[in-house]
């Protein structure tokens, strides 16, 4: 991945290592820079410290080693409460954070703490409502929900803060198939807007459609990084192998094919296209 | 067999029914896949062909459940889980938290049933080795993967031995290793002779796995067929159903007039 | 309890130097105990001192604050009670620190407790460490959300309401979702079930168990008919 000396970094990690207290270590040499704007999708198997890495993103863990800079500044001088405003982690499951007596409120509660009132909490908040799609349930008591859109409600929530970094958590876990394309709406809408979008996720199809860089993590280190033809192409399958990962099925069949790099459908379409009918 | 015929079912305390005249058929060793959008009823379906509701949660049901031709209506909860059982997508509330050990934790079911000691520990040892995880037995539960934890919740529901097993959605909250390894154990369940009903989005999984499939939309059982005739059905988005990998390819191949046929195969 | 029983000085005296210390140290558990037991009485260690020593009527008056006298009769009652809390916390935080939970409401089923009772009491000795776990994560997503918990203590009190409900109704719809499973594996089937095991139960622990009763049930017949000995 080249970084252009012009584009500013959202966040810059440096030799970030991590050791919970009771001596497991989580992370260990994480060296990773991301370009403000970029959308950067984290997979790798459960266990792998994918959840670990993006809490240290906000401040919720610390580094144990290493450094971290959001946005020009070392997070180790900021509190959670003040990188809350740059960085937006929605966590994965959807029922740790709810705790408003409807969507609104619910929705309302990150923008209120950022310090906005009046009509900007109002925008802010109905854009974000919108977004998801829950317009209609604005008043519904979060309870009342099924799990898919209380984890689209999770979103909205983070969303209205409008964080240049927003971090998703495994976001398309138990949507059906309009929920997840509701979500790569969202992931396009932001990076159109120039924020810098990272996700963790086991869904390879929405990483290789919705990201233009993968990272994948395996034992606490990165252990492959690029965009996802090249992370996804054939070199790569024993390391995705060993981290129990299997390329989309485009990118097999290009492979397969002796196409390159077709990780979606789309590419791949389009490199069958160009190549001269036999 | 279970049978589901006629049903409509509505929770208690609400006006509209979840499902209505849902008649569904489950034979001996097969595996029925159940696709649909989010709330289009696949949970309730589990509940009910479970015996789950109203048994356990009230609310009204019409229509009735039959196992091996008999009426479970009317039936209390434990006599049906000789019959059939059920397993939900969060691994960790499958487990009673109380055991520990995970040999201790799938022999809770046959305690509870009131077998005698050499029984319980020949059933919980039998459902390790179906699953091939007899290498977990000594493993405190609460300190398993989320895959091993979503096994051994489904081992716990094999030491049961019932002929139908329920699972809504076992691979939800699994990486895509934890997927694989559902898969296997749900294909190796139905080799001995074991019914299975699961629930999923995850349509690749179910494309190799399921002979036939069933859609939900609306509450409604909506289409029922083979695992390819209901994945290459152009409906399905407007089901809010993802299409496998491979049947999403072949549409945008042949959308640009290429043969999916040839490139696939 | 036979510390209450007893009464006076010596008696709560004797039983933390003879059975709670030498147990406590076969467990090599004293400094943790100790902690333990000091931090569950003190609160009310420090009410008991307060009400006793001011409010006891007595002759010696030790000193006065506005209408309330100090007197040495207070004194002595409230270090009556004093020795007696510390001697029952003791035996409480022995308990605690010593038995796991699993094998005794174990073996309480297999004494004939109900099977349904011994799994409501076992799963609530195990739900206080998942609560604590729940509420970190459930803070955590809070404070991501910019709800600032550091520093004062009235920003750590401003984020506790949002964690209330939260904790308590995913707890909630866990138990549900945990009782359902139950359910389905035959929990709700009346009737004695047959356990697979049984909590090692050595001469030695059922000589002392019935000690204990015996010792027990002797005070309080001594007590009940009079031939109590006067103690310190």
């Amino acid at each position: 991945m080249t970084v252009s000396a012009l584009t500013a970094a959202a966040l810059e990690l440096s030799g970030v290592g991590h050791v919970y207290p009771d001596g497991t270590r989580a992370l260990e040499n994480v060296d990773l820079t991301v370009p403000v704007g970029q959308r950067l999708a984290i997979v790798g198997q459960n266990g792998s410290g994918k959840s670990t890495l993006v809490r240290h993103l906000n401040g919720l863990l610390r580094p144990t080693e290493g450094r971290v800079v959001v946005d020009g500044t070392d997070a180790a001088t900021l509190k959670v409460a003040e990188l809350a405003a740059r960085v937006g982690l929605v966590f994965q499951d959807p029922d740790k954070q709810i705790f408003a007596g409807s969507v609104r409120a619910e929705v309302a509660f990150g923008p209120r703490n950022l310090g906005r009132r009046g009509v900007d909490l109002e925008a802010a908040v109905a854009g974000a409502i919108e977004a998801v799609g829950l317009a209609d349930q604005a008043a519904t008591n979060p309870y009342d929900l099924g799990y898919s859109r209380r984890k689209l409600l999770a979103l909205a929530s983070i969303l209205a803060m409008s964080t240049p970094i927003v971090v998703l958590d495994e976001p398309t876990t138990g949507q059906d198939a309009r929920g997840v394309a509701r979500i790569q709406a969202v992931v396009a809408h932001l990076a159109a807007g120039g924020r810098t979008v990272i996700a963790i996720s086991h869904d390879m199809r929405f990483v290789a459609e919705s990201f233009e860089r993968v990272v994948v993590m395996r034992a606490g280190s990165i252990s492959l990084d690029g965009p996802p033809a090249e992370v996804f192409a054939g070199p790569n399958w024993p390391a995705l192998g060993e981290t129990n990962l299997e390329p989309p099925l485009p990118a097999r069949v290009g492979q397969r094919l002796g196409l390159g790099a077709t990780p979606t459908d789309d590419l791949l379409v389009a490199a069958l296209a160009e190549r001269p009918r036999s | 067999m279970l049978e589901l015929s006629g049903v409509t079912y509505r929770y208690a305390g609400y006006a509209k029914p979840a499902i209505h005249d849902v008649n569904l058929r489950l034979a001996d060793g097969e595996i029925l896949g159940l696709v649909g959008a989010n709330e289009a009823g696949k949970s309730t379906i589990c509940l009910v062909a479970s015996g789950l509701a109203p048994a356990s949660i009230g609310g009204g049901l019409s229509g009735t459940l039959t196992i091996d031709g008999e009426a479970m209506a009317g039936r209390p909860v434990h006599e049906l889980a000789e019959r059939v059982v059920v397993g939900f997508q969060n691994s960790a509330t499958q487990l009673s938290g109380v055991a520990r050990s995970v040999f201790e934790e799938v022999a809770i079911g046959p305690m509870n049933l009131g077998l005698e000691v050499p029984e319980i520990l020949a059933r919980a040892h039998a459902a390790l080795r179906t699953l091939r995880i007899e290498d977990l037995a000594e493993r405190a539960p609460n300190r398993l993967s989320g895959g091993q934890s979503q096994l051994v919740a489904i081992a716990s529901l094999i030491a049961m031995r019932p002929r139908h097993i329920i699972l809504d959605e076992p691979t939800a909250q699994l990486d895509p290793e934890g997927t694989r390894l559902v898969g296997e154990a749900l294909r190796a369940l139905a080799g001995t002779g074991t019914a299975l009903l699961v629930v999923e989005h995850k349509t690749d999984l179910l494309d190799g796995l399921c002979g036939r499939i069933a859609v939900v939309a609306d509450g409604a059982i909506v289409r029922e067929g083979t695992a390819s005739d209901i994945f290459d059905d152009p409906r399905l988005a407007d089901w809010g159903v993802e299409a496998p990998a491979r049947v999403r390819l072949g549409r945008a191949l042949a959308g640009r007039g290429l043969d999916p046929a040839v490139v696939l195969a | 309890m036979g510390a209450f029983v007893i009464g006076g000085y010596l008696g709560p005296l004797l039983i933390i130097g003879l059975v709670i210390v030498p147990s406590t140290l076969i467990a090599g558990t004293l400094g943790r105990l100790v902690r333990v037991s000091f931090l569950l009485t003190l609160p009310v260690a420090i009410s008991v001192v307060l009400v006793s020593v001011f409010t006891r009527a007595g002759t010696h008056v030790l000193f006065a604050i506005g209408p309330f006298d100090a007197t040495m009769e207070g004194v002595d009652f409230a270090g009556q009670i004093l020795v007696r809390l510390f001697a029952i916390s003791l035996a409480i935080g022995l308990f605690g620190l010593t038995t796991d939970p699993n094998a005794l409401v174990y073996d309480l089923e297999r004494r004939g407790v109900s099977p349904r009772f011994a799994f409501v009491a076992n799963a609530t000795l195990q739900a206080v460490p998942t609560m604590v776990e729940r509420a970190g994560v459930i803070q955590a997503a809070q404070r991501a959300r910019g709800l600032d918990t550091e520093g004062s203590l009235r920003a750590r009190l401003r984020g506790v309401m949002p964690l209330v409900g939260p904790v308590i109704l995913s707890s909630l719809t866990e138990v549900e979702e945990r009782s359902l499973a139950l359910e389905v594996r035959a929990f709700s089937r009346p009737g004695r079930r047959n356990l697979l095991w049984a909590a090692p139960d050595r001469p030695i622990e059922r000589v002392a168990r019935w000690a204990m009763v015996l010792a027990f049930v002797s005070v309080v017949a001594l007590r009940v008919t009079g031939n109590f000995p006067d103690l310190v």
